[in-house]
């Protein structure tokens, strides 16, 4: 596929997703009704609610997590050279669950309060995982860097456990959910601090992207290029972790999508960063928002937890990935 | 290598939780609840013996009850969860309400011991009655639960009477809200539990059957489970005329833009409840169900 024709696809792909998350929800609207409330404005007032107020900030929302995601994912994959990596392993899911939890437990309901709790407690992890990673070894050590996010997400996920078992099923029940992420609560406010902090630290990375590549050499071949390899690293590893306690603090937690996103964006574009950095951004954006498709429509009125569906699609197609590069 | 086991971990759990969640709310929808007078909610047969001296009550509604039928004295433990009446917070606190300290309730010698009927209970239930306590297990949700568990638990401690009479003056006192609201026009009604996921009462619990008998119609009354997630997409469509909310959730939700996409909020019929009062079924369901009317038709008066 020549290169042009793979970004035409995939703005194609991600631009379907985004039609059928418009058309498709726990209430079944007419096509064309969706249509005149989203481009005209017209209809009767609960069309024009659930189109504007319900649907279309929480398709927005769904596309910049992925695309957030992705890109987090495709940076931490890059700068510390395994494809292992993502955002969840290296602290910033454990601390941010523990930031949630604590708030939930402590009586804490108003959504944007536990947001910042989340976003207090991603960071908290990511520094404690820096520190660690510095006093135990070499800096810049990608492995150290790998075994001190899994030291520190074992550790949150113990504390997760005692404030649960000491909880009530109320609280319980609200951490839980929580946990398992969604978008359902999409509103604009969510949308346009995500969609700044994504814009400034993409914009950011993006700037970059050439000492990603240079980094994915190894630590020699950078070095002698001129690269300040452990500096370059942990700039690379704060950015890509506040990118991922931002989508975090807006949808909770969202599984596997940085993990799976960025062998995609690799096979589909080739090895260059900027190019896979764009890729991962729309291949997450889709992933997310179909995914949040089937989270609400599949046992609706209810919903299920859209971190559970990107798993539960993600893992085997995965899997399916896995034996054909293997 | 331990790295990617460790991540898999922390993933399947997550995972099995999400289907833990899927499987619990499957069951259920499924449950059949035809309350029979001689069983309790783990389908236990209730064998009428002399009346328990020494009793534990793990739940909020039964201790209630408990005192409400002149029993509060009798009683030697309560779940940390129960403190109403007043006087409940002198009973020795024995803990958690959902898998309790078997311990700690042995410790107070009980001879009967009135659990929540939830399926992690289950294993308490089973060590008390291995050491010779009589269990009772109850899922009170409904009023037709609340009137058997009264009935049961005045059995059980000997207050057999003083349980008639409740039964008949909550019965009564229901009946002339109903009557009262009779002719009225009824508004459909939307009952927020939770606001992330959204939680709406469904028609499983006491509280969409005293909105109905206060003169209004629970927007979700179709769904079978005392309370259920719905999404705000179908909250929309169904297009309540009013929101019920306790005072904390109706001063955030009317700040919240999306929620003024409803016509209910719009229009000022966000209405608070009184949430100790409604809080769950008991001796006073029929004020409640004043309280209630009064809020859907003020206009309305009741004898």
């Amino acid at each position: 596929m020549t290169a042009s024709r793979l970004w035409v696809v995939l703005v194609a792909v991600l631009l379907a997703a985004c039609v059928m998350a418009l058309m498709a929800g726990a209430v079944s609207i007419p096509p064309a009704e969706v249509w005149g409330a989203l481009i005209r404005g017209d209809g009767d007032p609960t069309t024009l609610a659930i189109v504007r107020v319900v649907r279309l900030p929480r398709v927005v929302l769904g596309a910049l997590v992925g695309a957030a995601l992705g890109v987090s994912g495709a940076v931490l994959q890059g700068a510390l050279r395994n494809a292992l990596a993502e955002p969840y392993l290296l602290g910033v899911s454990g601390g941010a669950a523990v930031g949630a939890v604590l708030a939930v437990a402590g009586g804490v309901v108003a959504p944007a309060l536990i947001a910042l709790s989340a976003f207090g407690g991603a960071l908290l992890a990511v520094g404690a995982v820096l520190t660690l990673a510095h006093a135990a070894g070499e800096r810049g050590d990608a492995r150290v860097l790998l075994m001190a996010g899994v030291v520190v997400g074992a550790f949150a996920n113990a504390a997760i456990m005692v404030v649960m078992a000491t909880a009530s099923p109320d609280t319980t029940r609200n951490a839980l959910w929580w946990m398992m992420g969604s978008v359902a609560a999409a509103g604009w406010r969510d949308v346009i601090l995500l969609g700044s902090v994504l814009t400034l630290v993409g914009g950011a990375l993006l700037h970059r992207a050439r000492q990603l590549d240079v980094l994915a050499l190894g630590g020699e071949s950078a070095e002698s290029l001129g690269v300040d390899v452990a500096r370059s690293g942990t700039v690379f590893f704060v950015l890509a972790s506040l990118l991922a306690a931002a989508t975090v603090a807006a949808a909770g937690l969202v599984g596997f999508v940085g993990l799976m996103v960025p062998h995609f964006a690799r096979a589909l574009t080739g090895g260059r960063h900027r190019v896979v950095l764009v890729a991962a951004a729309l291949v997450g954006a889709a992933l997310v928002v179909g995914a949040d498709v089937v989270a609400r429509t599949s046992r609706a009125p209810a919903e299920l937890p859209l971190g559970a569906v990107t798993a539960l699609v993600g893992v085997p197609f995965f899997l399916w990935r896995l034996r054909r590069v293997l | 290598m331990s790295a990617f086991l460790l991540s898999v971990g922390w993933r399947s759990v997550l995972a099995s939780l999400a289907l833990a969640g899927v499987v619990v709310a499957c069951a259920k929808t499924e449950r059949p609840r035809v309350p029979a007078a001689d069983r309790d909610d783990y389908d236990t047969p209730i064998v009428v013996a002399a009346p328990a001296e020494r009793i534990v009550s793990l739940n909020p509604t039964s201790t209630e009850i408990l005192f409400a039928l002149g029993a509060g004295s009798r009683l030697v433990g309560r779940s940390r969860w129960d403190n109403w009446p007043a006087a409940a917070r002198a009973v020795p606190d024995v803990g958690d309400a959902m898998r309790p300290s078997v311990e700690q309730i042995l410790a107070v010698r009980p001879t009967l011991v009135v659990l929540y009927a939830s399926g992690d209970n289950r294993d308490a239930a089973a060590a008390l009655q291995a050491a010779g306590i009589r269990v009772v297990a109850l899922k009170i949700d409904r009023i037709a639960d609340f009137t058997r568990g009264v009935l049961m638990l005045g059995r059980l401690s000997g207050t057999d009477i003083a349980a008639r009479i409740i039964v008949d003056s909550v019965g009564r006192s229901l009946a002339r809200v109903r009557d009262a609201m009779r002719n009225t026009q009824r508004p459909t009604v939307f009952i927020h539990v939770w606001d992330n996921p959204l939680m709406a009462i469904g028609g499983g619990s006491f509280l969409s059957e005293l909105v109905e008998i206060a003169g209004a119609k629970n927007v979700y009354a179709d769904l079978s489970d005392p309370s259920a997630q719905v999404s705000f997409e179908d909250l929309l469509r169904r297009a309540p005329d009013a929101i019920l909310a306790g005072p904390d959730a109706a001063a955030r939700l009317s700040a919240e833009p999306r929620w003024r996409a409803l016509g209910a909020v719009r229009n000022g019929k966000l209405l608070t409840y009184d949430t100790s009062l409604v809080a769950r079924p008991s001796v006073r369901l029929g004020e409640a169900a004043r309280s209630l009317a009064a809020l859907f038709h003020p206009e309305r008066a009741i004898p």
